[in-house]
């Protein structure tokens, strides 16, 4: 017997069933088709104040412009404030904004071990626990929020939904129901207690996160 | 891992008189309860309505387990992921060095996998010709720390301090010696950056597989996680069967009480959900994905009084709680998962009668039963476990006969009347005329390291009859 079916069969036997059973495998069919809503926190009306204060109690920080033609020169501003190279990898569907202006040397690529800054949008954002939700894909790659020291990221406050799962609501009815290869939601700059439980910012992932949330007041 | 729980008492008693170790525990005791009672207060509505769906959702999935494990692998594998059947820790071993040698693989880095510690997967990976990286920054001490075994669940190395971190790292790393954790935590990125940046396969575990869309769930503060899943060509996942939740609702409630319960979080850092493979056009990710998913003593479990064991989503706050975990820390517990949950599935992963100190290694205080997240009755496992253990047979000569005198004076009252009044007056005796009592005569062991009180006044019977008797 595989192992397979060695371990189903036992799984089986200690639950006194059969293989094959269709009513079991329609009733557990059923739970997928209507996915049953858990109980949540209550969040205010106000989800970019609430994304905003989460996300500032995961160390991330946030500026806020008005239109997305202002994002080039609040990076400079971020970037100069804290002594950080001005040169990064950035999302292509970033590109077009006029970096070269702000002084600032972009690249519309995946991000490499090298680049010491990266630039991302967002899928979505999650207001309830101030986290960013990435989808990988063509256009967006993982490694952008990840290997630089310093990830900044676009969040346009029309995209901020309440929770995770508006998130994946959001994701299915725009890109369908299979979910892209890794959906990463993001908290903050990496950290770690591994030593003496001291929590230290900067484990793998970046140093820093930077958001940026785009849209009137 | 070769258990060895049989050295409980041995292995605590060696971590009590070790005061580097007790200072070390003291830390972890005070952040992690700390934390986590913040942050379950902070919660913006009923935690405890929030904990009856985690058990909820669990339940579910073990009820059903055999049809929920076909409804993910064949989400799975339409997602173009490769599942994979272990019965035990030997079957890891072979798939996963198959599926590297398949691949060309020399050099493996590694997430966080307590199943991994249940097979000895490194040592097969090393003596297969592959290198095996520990990322997580807890493992990787344990690792270069010549593969020390971890003493907590999600704070591995939590058993070692700065000075000893420090240690390792500059004999390892031939660099000048740090003493300051955001350095030494700097110098371990820089050389794990390399790795992750070479190697051909990552291997991981799995907080959650969810069965609605095919995907592994992967929660880490460090960024590891998203490493060993991003950069190299292929990704396994190594995870017990019992690890599947059915829809990306009940994932979105579970996380709700994970990072709570463990670390005293709202949310971790990252929260990665990982389907399938690298697409066509896709700026990143693996070629190849497997999946591993193992029994290793978990189908055991199904249908027995021990079923709400495999509810446990490994948060560790029953070993954070525990006060003997807290005072012996994880070594002492002998095998890969410590404190309360590890003390139950010691015994039920590698037989009760390997493991016998360990159902007693708890007081049944049920700080254990009142934290976990998805409604666990440890203590009333570990209960279980110590009848399993009477009713085999299995419990030393001592402890039998005491036992048995002990049910034999209890049926007969006149006859316990009279032993209670002669034990009372023996330890009058041994008190002669102070409060406690150093040395109990009968039981030396009892006082070896505290005092016994010494009895006040007459004994429960003769208060009693001797109240009945004012009253009429």
């Amino acid at each position: 017997m595989s192992s397979r079916d060695d371990i189903l069969s036992r799984v089986r036997a200690n639950l006194g069933v059969a293989a094959g059973d269709e009513a079991r495998r329609a009733a557990a069919r059923a739970v997928l088709e209507t996915p049953a809503i858990g109980p949540r926190p209550s969040l205010p009306d106000d989800l970019a104040a609430r994304f905003r204060m989460k996300a500032e109690a995961m160390a991330s920080t946030v500026d806020r412009v008005a239109t997305p033609a202002e994002v080039p020169a609040a990076v400079a501003r971020y970037l100069a404030e804290r002594g950080l190279p001005a040169r990064a990898a950035c999302w292509p569907a970033l590109a077009g904004l006029d970096w070269a202006a702000a002084g600032i040397d972009v690249a519309a690529r995946a991000a490499n071990g090298d680049d010491p800054v990266g630039i991302t949008g967002c899928f979505c954002a999650i207001a309830e626990t101030g986290t960013l939700l990435l989808a990988s894909g063509p256009q967006t790659a993982a490694t952008t929020s990840l290997l630089p020291e310093t990830h900044i990221a676009v969040v346009p406050v029309s995209r901020i939904v309440p929770a995770m799962e508006e998130g994946f609501a959001l994701l299915r009815a725009e890109q369908g129901f299979d979910l892209p290869r890794a959906v990463n939601f993001v908290s903050g700059p990496s950290r770690t207690g591994d030593i003496e439980q001291t929590i230290v910012i900067g484990a793998h992932g970046p140093y820093r996160v930077h958001l940026i949330l785009v849209g009137d007041a | 891992m070769r258990s060895q729980a049989m050295f409980f008492q041995r292995r605590a008693g060696e971590a009590l008189a070790d005061p580097r170790l007790q200072k070390n525990f003291a830390g972890l005791k005070d952040k992690f309860v700390g934390m986590r009672a913040r942050a379950v207060a902070n919660y913006e509505n009923d935690f405890e309505e929030l904990r009856d769906a985690g058990q909820a959702i669990r339940d579910r999935v073990i009820d059903n387990l055999d049809v929920w494990l076909e409804l993910f692998e064949e989400k799975a594998t339409a997602r173009g992921a490769t599942v994979l059947w272990a019965r035990d820790g030997s079957e890891i071993c072979e798939h996963v060095i198959a599926i590297a040698q398949r691949h060309g693989v020399t050099k493996v880095t590694k997430s966080k996998s307590m199943l991994s510690e249940e097979a000895q997967l490194n040592a097969a990976l090393a003596a297969a010709g592959i290198q095996p990286v520990e990322t997580d920054l807890g493992e990787y001490i344990l690792q270069i720390a010549d593969n020390e075994p971890p003493s907590h669940i999600i704070a591995p190395a939590a058993h070692k301090n700065l000075d000893e971190v420090a240690d390792l790292f500059a004999a390892t790393h031939q660099q000048p010696r740090k003493t300051e954790i955001p350095a030494l935590t700097r110098e371990a990125r820089e050389v794990l950056r390399e790795h992750f940046l070479s190697a051909d396969m990552g291997i991981s575990g799995g907080n959650f597989l969810i069965a609605e869309t095919g995907s592994v769930v992967l929660v880490t503060n460090e960024g590891n996680g998203r490493m060993v899943t991003t950069l190299p060509k292929v990704h396994v996942v190594i995870t017990g069967i019992e690890k599947i939740v059915p829809t990306l609702a009940d994932f979105a409630t579970l996380m709700r009480l994970l990072p709570r319960s463990a670390t005293g979080q709202e949310i971790s850092n990252y929260v990665s959900v990982c389907t399938g493979t690298k697409g066509e056009a896709d700026a990143d990710g693996p070629e190849h994905t497997y999946f591993v998913l193992v029994d290793n003593g978990r189908a055991g479990l199904v249908g027995s009084e021990f079923q709400a064991m495999l509810r446990c989503i490994r948060c560790g706050a029953c070993m954070n709680h525990c006060p003997v975990y807290q005072t012996v820390g994880g070594h002492a517990y002998g095998w890969v998962y410590p404190g309360p949950m590890g003390a139950v599935l010691t015994s039920l992963y590698t037989g009760i009668e390997n493991a016998l100190d360990l159902p007693h290694a708890s007081t049944l205080c049920n700080q254990c039963g009142v934290v976990c997240p998805v409604k666990i009755p440890l203590p009333e496992l570990l209960r279980k476990l110590r009848e399993r253990q009477t009713e085999r047979g299995l419990r030393p000569w001592s402890e039998r006969l005491a036992l048995s005198v002990w049910s034999r004076l209890a049926q007969r009252p006149a006859l316990y009347a009279l032993a209670t009044k002669l034990g009372v007056r023996y330890l009058n005796w041994l008190a002669s005329g102070r409060d406690r009592i150093a040395v109990l005569g009968v039981a030396p062991g009892w006082t070896a390291g505290r005092d016994f009180p010494a009895p006040q006044g007459r004994t429960f019977k003769e208060l009693y009859s001797s109240r009945q008797e004012q009253k009429a």
